[in-house]
């Protein structure tokens, strides 16, 4: 109680200081853009649009450095990859914001990409009259594949203006109430000899008469539901192919060309940072790799731990570590650069007094948020007349969309500081390349022996374990720019595929003549170093 | 019957005679089951480039315009237009209404005469229309879109550049493929400047290698205890970027056929692939292509080479995919096509050639439901008739020995190599081996048709037939039909069925009031299945292969209805009292 009572007084006194943040709820698409244009009046601050969505809304980003940014190692900042998520958005958005403001220093040594909000279409969702927690963009699916492209989408059947669920009495229902809760459906366990009392569906009509409820959504591909890695094929919101959308193209083409990026941080639902990703030799060595490599896991176990040290909530039902065609295991198993993710918050576990936990993620999030006296987060279920239901009892309600997934705006100033620090400190750790003990001895006739280390000054090593089997990282490429006929032996060009965390490598030429030789070593998304020495 | 067949046989020949009088041709007389007099000529037994395609290709749908349309469904990365050829009896219906067969030659640009063969396809369809029965009711029935070379670019670089029998085998777009952060600063080197990247020997006192005493053109391995006299250099180039590799960052790298998004998977798993599925232009214009003709029901690629018709999957993992009703259906018309085709074998791709994701065949057959097959062009069986025996070299030898009178080496010649001092280049030329000779190109040509025309023929062909009716009392009666299909293929196979990838067929009865209306399960035993929502309109979700769906409908009123079936891989039929 003291830490939340401090932590209100923080949020407090920062809101008097920062006039951005005014704001007393998540912003709207056109306030996002106003604070993205404002991020990028800063001279080290480029905003970019990559493409415009089939709603027409832009797809940003912002690419932050200094200096040579290609020959930085970059870290990538993604939000909005799930539209319902808008804090996802403000996180990255904040990032950038702080970056500019008050971190400047870290772009000497590193550039960032803020990729702020992957799905403004569902986005959008949020501020809308009708408001329900949306995944899918704006283009026509028949998501449930009869011919006909989205004819089943939800319905505002008590007229409040979101989207919750309905329950039908039906002996041959599959939910009852919960004990702990009765606000809360959860399923019967026919083991326990439980019988279900209720059908449930979320809230919506059978406009097709398919027998179906909200089945063939009026929505288009989720962007977490659509990329390579697993991808879910002809499942609803993933589409018939993976990447077939704009915003997804777009993504991936300037992703390919940005050959800096050594690590990601993704805001979305799937957390490798409250805990890391668990390393499974027979899924590591099939063909298609499913699991994450030996090496890696020892890295994830390492940031895992330092986002731990920072951000200070405790993990509670974290084991979402992905899901297929998402996009943060997309970063690593097809990308082979770090990735890591979290959604930035979670509803707190919840223990009454006497230290007792709940059985179910609802039932927790009730109990906290009475706990909190948050009496707006329920709406309580209520009859109505449903023509699909003729003669059955039909009532509305259930916990209100977004308030599960995105904590309450005033909340956001502290997880953004937090999740600033994660991102500022792992930056800091990125591979940094050094040139050390460096010789040259002369062997007599106009002949030296140039010698010298190449040492990784890092814990993380220049490529991951998956990025070392990718041609989409680079090689560190020594170069020895003496003229090819000087070089007695020793390579112009010397390609190397990695070098690990602290890990050193020996050079060595023996070079003709005399005069200044420069050796350059690096990779874009491992940085480069060089040294000039006279022969 | 008899009779009268007789004198329509007789009267047809008096035709064929005059108008063979009338073209004045009299240096010709027709050889069986070839245009003997086309509107378009083309030579079949040379290879075209791009250009040289397209030409063809447009002269074909000039003369053609009843039956042949010429369109450019994309851009290559080069910017070169995508050209297909859609070719049905446009007099009989939309072609889109008609169940398709798609064509593709050359993804790989050195497996060149796909681009041939499928051209011959279009110039015999065209071509053989005017006066032969079967072809007409072809292209009544079905369409046809064809689109010879699908990686144009390369396919000019091939003919064009030097390169080697295996070379370019991806498209021109350039990659950095020895990760050293710079593109195609290292390619092919012509050094004799003849077009072909051969090989390079050089002469050397530890080398292991003499040239055969009774045949200089052939290098033969020493015996163990025995001096040699020549190095194998490899590949005929030079060291363009100094890192101590020859030829190490050309063109491309990359694999057409690994980019196609059923499955798909990224390099490190399967080579080749680029960033994520349909990353090249070629093929993503045919994957709109397709999407947007929901109507092809078949689809044919040309390779080289090897002699094989292959079908998928491409990957193991897909063993499950393909599951036995349309394994049947595959087996039934590639067994045949072994017959038609002398030589070729038919496999399936991961058990016996190798395991491949992103490939297009899985891709058609995975996301469309399309049967399709691959076919492995060449096969060292033409060239003698029976199979090769021993390395393939020595037979390579003796066929441009016999056959082609030499043409098809070029003879060792030495050269002044900038980092190998003096060398000598040779070896044979980039357009044998995998390509066939030309004596041989226009008779495989015709056989690979002539396979891919039954696969054509056997997509689904519908009919609405034994409708009956029964007097239910009351003022109701009972219409039951059949929709009947014709061909070996279901208008959904089994992947599509599986996961909905087609929209069922509609079976549609028109001027009558109906109360209910119903898909017969069995007959014999009165089951049916309802459909309660417009039960006008029937959703079957799949006709079968040679059998039928029988429909049922309990009508209240309505003596002059009609009957229409209405199937997207299917086509279209109609009943009408």
């Amino acid at each position: 109680m003291k830490k939340t009572l401090l932590s209100w007084l923080l949020i407090g006194g920062m809101g008097l200081s920062g006039a951005a943040f005014a704001q007393s709820d998540y912003p709207t698409l056109s306030q996002l853009n106003q604070r993205l244009e404002r991020v990028a009046s800063n001279a080290s601050a480029e905003l970019t649009s990559l493409t415009k969505t089939e709603g027409g809304k832009d797809i940003w980003v912002l690419k932050v450095g200094t200096g040579q940014l290609d020959q930085k190692p970059a870290m990538a900042v993604v939000g909005g990859v799930e539209g319902y998520e808008v804090l996802s958005v403000e996180l990255a958005v904040q990032f950038a914001e702080k970056l500019v403001a008050d971190h400047a220093d870290a772009l000497e040594a590193t550039t960032f990409y803020i990729f702020p909000n992957m799905s403004p279409d569902a986005y959008e969702q949020y501020h809308a009259s009708l408001k329900y927690e949306r995944r899918g963009n704006a283009v026509a699916v028949d998501h449930d594949r009869d011919g006909t492209s989205g004819e089943n989408g939800y319905t505002d059947l008590n007229g409040d203006g979101m989207i919750t669920m309905m329950r039908v009495e039906d002996p041959l229902g599959e939910y009852m109430i919960s004990k702990e809760d009765e606000r809360v459906l959860i399923k019967a366990d026919k083991s326990k000899g439980e019988a279900g009392k209720y059908s449930l569906y979320k809230e919506s009509k059978d406009d097709d008469k398919d027998g179906e409820f909200a089945e063939d959504l009026k929505e288009g591909i989720a962007f977490n539901k659509s990329l390579t890695y697993k991808f879910p094929v002809f499942e609803p919101l993933a589409g018939d192919m993976p990447v077939t959308q704009k915003e997804s193209r777009a993504l991936l083409d300037y992703l390919f060309e940005q050959w800096n990026i050594f690590a990601f941080v993704t805001f979305s639902p799937a957390n490798n940072l409250s805990s890391p990703l668990k390393y499974n030799a027979g899924n590591a060595k099939k063909r298609i790799v499913t699991s994450i490599l030996e090496k890696d896991q020892a890295l994830n176990t390492m940031v895992s731990d330092l986002y731990k040290e920072i951000v200070e909530q405790k993990a509670y039902q974290q084991d979402n570590q992905g899901t297929d065609g998402d996009f943060f295991q997309w970063a690593y198993f097809h990308f082979g650069r770090l990735s890591f993710g979290t959604p930035g918050y979670w509803v707190p576990e919840y223990k009454d007094s006497t230290g007792k936990a709940k059985s179910n993620a609802e039932v927790n999030y009730l109990a906290w948020a009475d706990s909190l006296g948050m009496n707006d987060v329920f709406v309580p279920w209520k009859e109505v007349q449903h023509p699909d239901f003729p003669g059955k009892k039909v009532e509305v309600g259930g916990i209100k969309p977004f308030v599960m997934t995105n904590p309450s705006f005033d909340k956001v100033a502290e997880i953004a500081d937090q999740h600033t620090e994660f991102i500022l400190k792992l930056a800091e750790m990125q591979p940094k390349l050094e040139i050390h003990n460096v010789k040259a001895e002369s062997l007599g006739n106009g002949l030296t022996r140039v010698t010298m280390d190449l040492f990784n000054n890092s814990a993380i090593p220049t490529h991951s374990e998956m990025g070392e089997n990718s041609r989409w990282l680079r090689k560190i490429r020594i170069d020895m720019d003496a003229d090819a006929e000087k070089i007695v032996s020793g390579n112009k060009i010397e390609l190397m595929d990695s070098l690990e965390a602290y890990e050193k490598a020996s050079l060595s030429w023996i070079i003709r003549g005399n005069g200044n030789v420069t050796v350059k070593a690096g990779a874009s998304h491992a940085g480069f170093t060089s040294t000039t020495l006279k022969l | 019957m008899k009779i009268a067949k007789l004198l329509i046989a007789l009267a047809v020949g008096a035709l064929s005679l005059g108008s063979y009088k009338a073209d004045a041709q009299e240096k010709f007389f027709r050889a069986v089951g070839t245009p003997h007099n086309p509107k378009v000529e083309i030579a079949f037994n040379r290879y075209y480039t791009y250009e040289g395609l397209v030409d063809n290709m447009k002269k074909i749908a000039a003369a053609h315009p009843d039956i042949a349309k010429l369109e450019s469904i994309g851009k290559s990365y080069e910017g070169r237009d995508m050209w297909t050829l859609t070719i049905t009896d446009f007099s009989t219906g939309k072609d889109t209404d008609k169940p398709g067969m798609w064509i593709d030659g050359n993804i790989h640009s050195n497996e060149i005469q796909g681009g041939e063969f499928s051209l011959y396809g279009a110039w015999y369809l065209t071509e053989m229309f005017a006066d032969n029965e079967f072809i007409q009711q072809l292209l009544k029935d079905k369409v046809f879109y064809i689109t010879p070379t699908i990686n144009p670019d390369a396919r000019n670089d091939f003919f064009l550049e030097p390169n080697t029998a295996n070379s370019p085998r991806s498209g021109m777009m350039i990659l950095d493929n020895d990760g050293d952060g710079e593109a195609g600063e290292d390619g092919m080197d012509d050094l004799d400047g003849d077009g072909n990247i051969t090989m390079m020997i050089r002469k050397s006192p530890t080398g292991r290698y003499i040239k055969d005493p009774q045949d200089s053109r052939k290098l033969i391995m020493v015996g163990a205890d025995k001096v040699g006299e020549y190095e194998m250099l490899g590949q005929e180039g030079t060291d363009g970027d100094g890192d101590g590799r020859v030829n190490d960052d050309g063109v491309g790298y990359y694999d057409p056929n690994r980019d196609w998004g059923w499955n798909w998977q990224p390099d490190y798993i399967q080579r080749g692939a680029l960033r994520y599925p349909f990353t090249l232009p070629e093929n993503r214009s045919i994957m709109e292509f397709v999407m947007k003709h929901p109507n092809i029901a078949g689809a044919q690629s040309f390779h080289n080479s090897g002699g094989m018709i292959l079908r998928g999957p491409g990957a193991e993992e897909d063993v499950d995919t393909y599951n036995r009703e349309d394994i049947r259906i595959y087996d039934a018309i590639a067994k045949k096509g072994e017959e038609m085709i002398p030589g070729y074998r038919y496999l399936t791709v991961y058990k016996d050639l190798y395991s491949v994701f992103g490939g297009e065949l899985d891709w058609f057959y995975g996301v469309r439901g399309v049967f399709t097959y691959s076919n492995e062009l060449m096969n060292s069986y033409l060239y003698f008739h029976k199979e090769s025996e021993g390395r393939g070299q020595d037979e390579m030898f003796k066929v441009d020995e016999l056959l082609t009178m030499g043409d098809a080496f070029v003879k060792w010649q030495e050269f002044e190599h900038p980092q190998f001092g003096t060398v000598e280049i040779g070896g044979f030329k980039k357009t044998f081996g995998r390509a066939h000779p030309g004596f041989l190109l226009e008779q495989d040509a015709h056989r690979n048709i002539a396979f891919t025309i039954y696969h054509a023929y056997h997509t689904p062909k519908l009919s609405v037939m034994d409708v009956k009716e029964e007097d239910l009392g009351g003022g109701l009666k009972a219409i039951t039909a059949t929709i009947f299909n014709e061909r070996l293929m279901p208008t959904h196979a089994s992947q599509d069925l599986k996961y909905n990838i087609e929209r069922p067929d509609y079976v549609t009865i028109s001027g009558a009031k109906v109360v209910a209306g119903f898909v017969i399960e069995d007959e014999d035993f009165n089951k049916f299945t309802e459909q309660k929502l417009n039960p006008e309109k029937i959703s079957v979700a799949n006709v079968p292969g040679m059998t039928g769906v029988k429909v049922k409908w309990i009508v209240s009123s309505g003596s002059n209805y009609s009957i229409t079936v209405d199937s997207a891989k299917g086509g279209k039929a109609s009943w009408k009292k």
